[in-house]
């Protein structure tokens, strides 16, 4: 199996704090992997590391993406070779249409892919059919970037601007907080029409429901800035029962 | 003509210098109490006036020759009235003017006034929207008028201001006096785009807001040089101001708003927001008072100012301030200044943006409000594209607004 992403003896700290602490992880090409683990372990600083985010500070190891060393990369210039978060709190951006703003994303990737840009009707036309696909108001279309969207719709916003985008490498922080059951259902199925047999997804969760949906081909133990355990989709009930403290940090 | 020598002349003496008439007096003694404007005078304190003032200026004449009448568009040219418009509801002409503010703070608004020896009096008898283009040529030369509008009782009325022509290193001092009579509204709606080598603007103004008048000013200024806008607005029983303000200062220059909102009649209400985002050592000025008198109860008066520094050598001077007579009012008052917002930067670069097109976008929303005050779609994106004339020089954005509109337009063909 190819490795498209990989993470090697990854440290980084957050202003002073040492939060990864040689993080070792290995995404394979159309598969999908889970990451559960306490709160405060380092999920999260792992997504942001990942995409590049201003906070976090890679102090050791590698992040090969495509055979490079990503790690000093711009955010964007990761974003348009296919690297996509969607964010635990997508932030709200007043007075930024959200149609606007996910065009001018999609654009800038087709052009980086050396595909036609869309114009505003063919784009429209897209938008428009997924987002009724995630079951979103029509009118969120037309609203600013996230503001004043409910807690799940932020969340269908970022499943409907991941699908917009078609990126090589997923991960979802916590995509299944705060949604409902419908909305758990719908953006699970978004998630599954975007798998083809090469896109790959880290799927960050701390409850077993979205892994009934999305069904995972590993799950990773991550615990104090470390990957501790890796099994397959049987681990999930066992993290159920026994929690986390089982897992020895190593 | 040196402004500053007629700080030694009292009023009598000011009226024969100036040949003005003496139903002008009023102006006269307020000029000789407040004098014109030194680098001293408080109201003037962030902006370079020293050089305005003391300098030796030809007096730019105004003809009086017959304007034209045609099109939904009042032509001023260096002060004078070159196309009154044919407008229904609308009269222009050149009259005297003498129903001068007495209580303004300015001393130039005096000075503008006892100069002009009529005004261009604009009288709205209809419901009706015109434009007035401003067109300044003449070069090296102090242009000084006045323009008067009256909205009648009852009517209600949108006023666009445009500006174009150079008049290299001229000094042009000008302004309104606005009466919105009883029930009568008055949408005005000001852009202006000063380039680096033309002339320095003070626009100073007075606004009479009637009882039950409403007055909704929206102001958009792109400078690259000095320039200053005052204004003194009163309120009448139950009179209503919107006033939202957008500055984008740039080039090291100076510009920005002194302003007065005076609260004389109950229950009158006043909201004021500036937004100004400041380039390259510029200084964005917003010196504004909101005063509510004795007479004033029950009255709400809000106030804001938010300033984008894009550059550290950028200043804001944001100077909010209440002046309160009474307790039985609702009031409110901030400033804020900072930079672009970090996480939303991040965000959109994110998804791919590049850095410069996510501040770009960046710095349009944080523009949006106050653009978004103009209800007039064909204005608010004239005034988006003159913005980012402004900012980009003529790199073209792609639609925003278009976006709404193909909006529609799909929707339509699917149904
Ligand atoms: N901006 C920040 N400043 C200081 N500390 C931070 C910051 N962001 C994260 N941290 C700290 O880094 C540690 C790891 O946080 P992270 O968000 O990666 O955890 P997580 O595993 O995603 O947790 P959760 O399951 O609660 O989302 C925590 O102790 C957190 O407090
Ligand atoms: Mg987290």
């Amino acid at each position: 199996m190819s490795k498209v992403l990989e993470i090697k003896e990854l440290k980084a700290k957050i202003g002073d704090k040492n939060i990864l602490k040689g993080l070792n992880l290995a995404l394979e090409e159309g598969k999908v992997h889970a990451i559960m683990g306490p709160n405060g372990a380092g999920k999260s600083t792992l997504s942001k590391a990942i995409v590049g985010h201003y906070n976090v500070e890679v102090t050791d190891g590698e992040i090969i993406y495509n055979g490079k060393n990503i790690v000093e990369e711009e955010p964007e210039e990761r974003a348009l070779d296919g690297i996509f978060l969607s964010f635990q709190n997508p932030v709200e951006v007043p007075g930024v249409n959200n149609a606007y703003f996910l065009r001018t994303a999609v654009n800038a990737r087709r052009k980086h892919l050396g595909l036609p840009e869309l114009n505003a009707a063919e784009f429209l036309r897209e938008m428009k059919a997924l987002v009724s696909e995630l079951g979103m108001k029509p009118e969120l279309i037309n609203r600013s970037l996230n503001e004043g969207f409910s807690g799940g719709e932020k969340k269908r916003n970022e499943i409907l601007q991941m699908m917009m985008l078609e990126p090589n490498v997923v991960i979802l922080d916590e995509i299944d907080s705060g949604l409902d059951i419908d909305a758990l259902r719908a953006v699970s199925e978004g998630i599954n029409k975007m798998k083809d047999g090469k896109r790959s997804f880290l799927v960050i969760t701390h409850y077993s429901r979205i892994l009934d949906y999305i069904k995972p081909d590993y799950i990773h133990v991550l615990k104090d800035g470390q990957i501790v355990h890796t099994g397959g989709p049987e681990l999930v009930e066992q993290l159920e029962e026994e929690g986390y403290s089982s897992f020895e940090e190593k | 003509m040196k402004l500053d020598i007629l700080n030694a002349l009292d009023s009598d003496s000011l009226l024969k210098e100036l040949k003005s008439s003496s139903s002008k007096s009023v102006a006269a003694s307020a000029l000789a109490k407040l004098k014109v404007p030194n680098k001293k005078t408080e109201k003037y304190r962030y902006f370079d006036i020293e050089p305005l003032v003391t300098k030796d200026w030809q007096v730019a004449d105004i003809a009086e020759a017959e304007p034209r009448s045609e099109g939904k568009k009042i032509v001023i040219q260096d002060g004078a009235l070159v196309n009154s418009g044919d407008i229904e509801g609308l009269s222009v002409e050149l009259a005297e003017f003498s129903d001068i503010d007495s209580e303004h703070f300015d001393g130039l608004y005096f000075l503008s006034h006892l100069m002009a020896k009529k005004a261009i009096v604009i009288r709205c008898s209809k419901d009706s929207s015109f434009e007035i283009e401003h067109i300044f040529s003449k070069e090296e030369s102090l242009i000084n008028y006045r323009v008067v509008i009256l909205v009648d009782a009852n009517t209600h009325v949108q006023a666009y201001e445009s500006f174009s022509g150079d008049a290299k290193e001229s000094f042009v001092l000008s302004g309104y006096d606005i009466f919105v009579s009883r029930d009568a509204s008055l949408k005005f709606i000001k852009s202006h785009t000063l380039k680096q080598t033309q002339y320095t603007p003070i626009f100073t103004s007075r606004y009479k807001v009637d009882s039950n008048a409403n007055l909704k000013l929206s102001s958009f200024d792109f400078s690259f040089a000095n320039g200053l806008n005052i204004i003194r607005v009163e309120l009448k029983e139950s009179a209503n101001i919107d006033a939202s303000h957008l500055l984008y200062v740039s080039n090291s220059a100076k510009y920005g708003i002194v302003s007065e909102i005076v609260h004389e009649g109950k229950s009158s209400t006043s909201s004021q927001k500036a937004k100004s985002i400041l380039d390259s050592g510029a200084r964005g000025i917003f010196d504004a008072l909101i005063r509510v008198q004795h007479s004033a109860k029950w009255t709400k008066a809000h106030q804001n100012s938010k300033a984008i520094l894009l550059e550290s050598g950028a200043y804001m001077a944001s100077k909010p301030q209440l002046e309160i007579y009474i307790d039985d009012l609702e009031a409110s008052h901030g400033s804020t200044t900072g930079q672009l917002d970090e996480q939303q930067l991040f965000y959109l670069r994110s998804r791919g943006i590049k850095e410069s097109d996510a501040r770009k976008m960046l710095i349009l929303a944080f523009a949006h409000e106050i653009v978004a005050t103009v209800d007039d779609e064909y204005l608010a994106n004239k005034i988006y594209a003159e913005f980012e004339r402004a900012y980009y020089g003529n790199y073209e954005l792609d639609c925003i607004k278009t976006c709404d509109g193909c909006e529609e337009l799909v929707l339509k063909d699917e149904q």
